[in-house]
């Protein structure tokens, strides 16, 4: 364990060394690969140890220790942490290509074309690492416009299956809920703009099929995340498509009752417009709101997705009116018109 | 830049055109109006003009290279900063191997190892900027969150991501796709086995094989074996159901990629050759078949130069079960060697070969080794992949004066005939010398009418009998070499041939021996007088005419 911890310091000033130091200059090709082999060895020190809580405390250790000698010896430094080790060799790259040091002869091997005939190249994995990059990201955009067939994008399946095995593994090591609840706060930011991208990628995880005890336990666990926090909820509720939120109440009894409890705080927080004639959301409700046809359409498509959840839902939106006082006017009570409209 | 050194004339060369106002501003406007892409207009348009782009950025390249400064450069190409740099964020353009490959060269030629003026020292940051954000920016912010909290680096996140989109595009979504040169290779081995089978079908589909980026094409051959058959098994139909032997088949296999592919990976190659060992076997006597090895073999060892020296280890790796010995002195070009010791060398192959087959014979005794005939189809085989030394033979035979040419007749009659069931071989060889015999008759004869009682024998000599072994094949190409090389006049050599040909009916097998001797002429690997040129042309006229207003179905046709 201790050559692990010594290795991996040693990575680190690696990196720093790249993205701040002069001594890049004199880096010839074999250095250059060195260096992304130890890269690589970091990513490889992640994966074994991950799912490992202790060994990773202990390498976390390390981390801040190497972290607090670096930031002395150079200004700007950015601290490595724990989960930057499996992006190390991504790491490297910036960081050389950001130090200005770094000789246009480096930056040519970087860039030259990966031929696959030829073996002229020994160091294979740094030649041309970067004219390789630009072509994948340039496929996956090439073929971006053209996923119209499902509604849920490559992108967000990708990332929904990427968020769920990070959080299988923190779940696996028995380490504290909190410390994957924290996880699941920062993966999944709900701010202007961020937050229909966050609805995307948690309804991609939600409707991968589960195919392992692991994964349905990870599911489950977003769930019961997602009904504490009702912001969550209420933006797929107001962004994401009724087919969607459909598929999701059919998949998932926890989702069914979480998004049904949504709506009815919804729809308790609307009140009744003289002027416009119509229930709409009260100032004081909380963004995003529905409007009323919008909400109204919201319950018929979750009680058609969930037939054995209608009648208890009806009892419950009649019991709901009969509190308010039973009337059949309309405008007198949002249940009783949710009622008769979803009766229809 | 040591390119400044050439002499000028190679400079001019290489820069083609010179890059005038009215190009820069064409390509200009291009690059402004693909910065919108999205609409199937804009994407059409770019796949229309993604060949022009590559020629364009090769005169840009040649440019740089040769003008001595960047500041030069710039002054020279206005608006080159601008149309690179929108350039290098079109993923259009980007995703091909050729233009991404270019647009980087220029970009990395645009540098200044010592940038003399504020100019080109501004253009060196500018340069390292585009290329660090081109290389490690991400577009998507959230994307990016995520990635940093899961531990997923972008590489691999966007490997990810492409396979998914693999799964399930629509066909013809494909196809308009197809057109951008979408290169496969970014995707490793484990992952074409997911690879959706209309995805490859579209990548492998006839129409679409000639368009798609050579590297593409390749990279599904390699992962995806039936489809290498099919595109293989679709050359040798194209090569055989035409009327006669395509003329252009030397191009038309060119352009397939097939052998730059089988240079590039000698598994490709074997496997090429296993489908036509097995077409040769159920195809005995096509001579239109036989075209193509010799055709794709010419092909294949052109492709293989450019990639290495031909050592002979290098040359077994291809050819593994053909004899060693026999590789290099079969596979040498008759060009590349001077004209005076193709005799030498033939009476060498022919003894070599001659001593493999008798092995063979030996052996054979009462159960039949199967391991000598192995040895021979293979040694015949390779003699098919480079028959341009039969071809050599054929010449030679017509040509020198020498009488003894025993073993150039045994070269083809085993070229011809390689089996030797009832030891067939020795009647055959003497059928050959007969017809050999009449057709050194008739073209030594120069008084007309034409010796008759020479012509008979060799038309019954040319058809097939079923009683026993006989070989027409071979009486027929002995006799459009002797049409070819003869001394007599072109009208009488003509005459002849016609006269024989059209009363055997073999008219598609003898248009094969002059296409495939017409390609090896214009190799330049054989004595390339005008005469013989002009013979050919008009043999080859001859046939055609005669093709024309005879019957299709005629006894001798496949």
């Amino acid at each position: 364990m201790e050559a692990v911890l010594k290795n991996v310091a040693s990575a680190v000033e690696l990196l720093a060394v790249a993205a701040h130091s002069d001594a890049v200059s004199q880096w010839d090709e074999q250095t250059l690969s060195r260096a992304f082999q130890w890269a690589g060895y970091c990513e490889h020190v992640y994966t074994r140890f991950h799912t490992n809580s202790a060994i990773r405390r202990v390498v976390e250790k390390q981390l801040q220790h190497t972290n607090a000698t670096l930031r002395d010896a150079f200004a700007d430094y950015n601290e490595v942490s724990f989960m930057d080790l499996p992006r190390c060799e991504h790491l490297l790259l910036r960081a050389l290509l950001n130090n200005p040091q770094l000789p246009i002869s480096t930056i040519r091997i970087l860039f030259g074309l990966k031929n696959g005939t030829s073996r002229r190249y020994h160091y294979q994995e740094v030649t041309g690492l970067c004219s390789h990059l630009i072509q994948c990201k340039s496929a996956c955009e090439v073929l971006c416009p053209f996923s119209g067939l499902s509604t849920v994008s490559a992108e967000a399946e990708v990332q929904g299956e990427m968020l769920m095995k990070r959080l299988g593994a923190l779940l696996s090591q028995g380490s504290d809920p909190s410390q994957a609840e924290h996880f699941l706060h920062s993966s999944l930011p709900l701010c202007e703009g961020a937050a229909r991208h966050s609805c995307l990628v948690i309804t991609a995880a939600l409707l991968t099929a589960s195919d392992s005890a692991g994964q349905t336990s990870s599911q489950s666990f977003l769930l019961d995340w997602l009904q504490k926090e009702h912001g969550v909820l209420q933006h797929m509720g107001s962004t994401l498509p009724s087919a969607v939120l459909k598929d999701l109440a059919g998949a998932h009894r926890k989702f069914r009752d979480a998004y049904f409890g949504t709506l009815k705080k919804w729809a308790s927080e609307m009140e009744y417009s003289l002027s416009d004639g119509e229930w709409v959301p009260a100032c004081t409700a909380a963004a995003p709101a529905l409007s009323f046809p919008k909400m109204v359409e919201h319950f018929s498509d979750l009680f058609d997705a969930c037939p054995s959840l209608r009648r208890n839902a009806e009892d419950e939106l009649l019991h709901l009116k009969i509190l308010d006082g039973d009337f059949d006017a309309r405008g007198l009570s949002v249940w009783g018109d949710i009622l008769s409209e979803v009766k229809k | 830049m040591t390119e400044l050194q050439q002499p000028l004339s190679q400079l001019q060369e290489t820069s083609g055109p010179l890059l005038d106002a009215q190009k820069m501003q064409f390509w200009m406007d291009k690059a402004v109006a693909w910065d919108q892409v999205g609409s199937a207009q804009t994407l059409k348009d770019i796949s229309r003009h993604l060949r022009g782009l590559t020629d364009f950025l090769q005169q840009v390249l040649a440019q740089i290279s040769n003008t001595g400064s960047t500041a030069e450069t710039m002054k020279e190409l206005p608006c080159l900063g601008q149309i690179l740099g929108r350039l290098c964020w079109n993923p259009y353009v980007t995703v091909g191997d050729t233009n991404r490959g270019l647009l980087l060269q220029c970009l990395l030629g645009l540098y200044s190892e010592n940038p003399s003026n504020a100019l080109e020292r501004k253009a060196n940051q500018w340069i390292r900027k585009v290329l660090c954000r081109l290389a490690t920016e991400d577009d998507d912010p959230a994307a990016q969150i995520l990635m940093k909290s899961t531990g997923v680096p972008p590489k691999e996140y966007h490997l990810r991501v492409l396979k998914k989109r693999c799964l399930f595009p629509s066909l013809t979504v494909l196809k308009l796709l197809l057109s951008f040169a979408l290169c496969c290779n970014v995707l490793g081995q484990s992952f074409t086995d997911a690879l959706s089978e209309d995805f490859l079908d579209a990548l492998n589909s006839t129409d679409l094989r000639l368009a798609v980026d050579e590297t593409a094409l390749v990279s599904v051959w390699y992962h995806s074996l039936p489809r290498l058959e099919e595109a293989v098994l679709d050359l040798l139909e194209f090569a055989t159901s035409t009327g006669s032997a395509p003329q252009n088949l030397e191009q038309h296999i060119s352009k397939t990629q097939l052998p730059k592919a089988c240079a590039q990976h000698c598994s490709m190659f074997l496997v090429v050759n296993d489908i036509f060992r097995s077409i040769l076997k159920q195809a005995e006597g096509n001579l239109a078949v036989h075209s193509v090895i010799q055709t794709f073999t010419r092909c294949f060892l052109k492709e293989l130069e450019e990639l290495q020296p031909r050592t002979a280890a290098s040359l077994k790796a291809f050819f593994p079960q053909s004899p060693t010995s026999l590789l290099v002195p079969l596979l040498t070009l008759p060009s590349e060697m001077p004209q005076e010791a193709w005799k030498n060398h033939l009476e060498w192959l022919t003894a070599s070969l001659q001593r493999l087959a008798e092995q063979e014979e030996e052996e054979e005794g009462d159960s039949q080794s199967s391991r000598g005939h192995h040895n021979v189809f293979e040694t015949w085989f390779l003699l098919v992949q480079c028959s341009h030394w039969v071809q050599v033979a054929g010449e030679l035979l017509v040509t020198s004066e020498a009488e003894p040419c025993s073993n150039l007749l045994w070269l083809m009659t085993f070229y011809y005939h390689p089996t030797n069931r009832w030891h067939c071989r020795a009647a055959l060889l003497e059928e050959a010398k007969e017809a050999w015999r009449h057709l050194r008759t008739l073209s030594s004869a120069s008084a007309r009418p034409l010796p008759t009682d020479h012509l008979q024998p060799l038309i019954t000599l040319l058809s097939l009998k079923p009683q026993r072994p006989s070989a027409p094949l071979l009486t027929l190409s002995l006799m459009v070499y002797c049409a070819i090389f003869c001394q007599l006049p072109n009208s009488q050599s003509v005459e002849i041939f016609q006269t024989v040909a059209h009363a055997a009916g073999l008219l598609h097998e003898a248009a094969c021996v002059l296409n495939s001797l017409q390609h090896r002429l214009n190799e330049g690997s054989c004595s390339s007088r005008d005469t013989v040129h002009v013979r050919i042309k008009k043999l080859q006229s001859t046939v055609t005419h005669m093709q024309a207003g005879v019957n299709p179905h005629t006894p001798h046709n496949r």
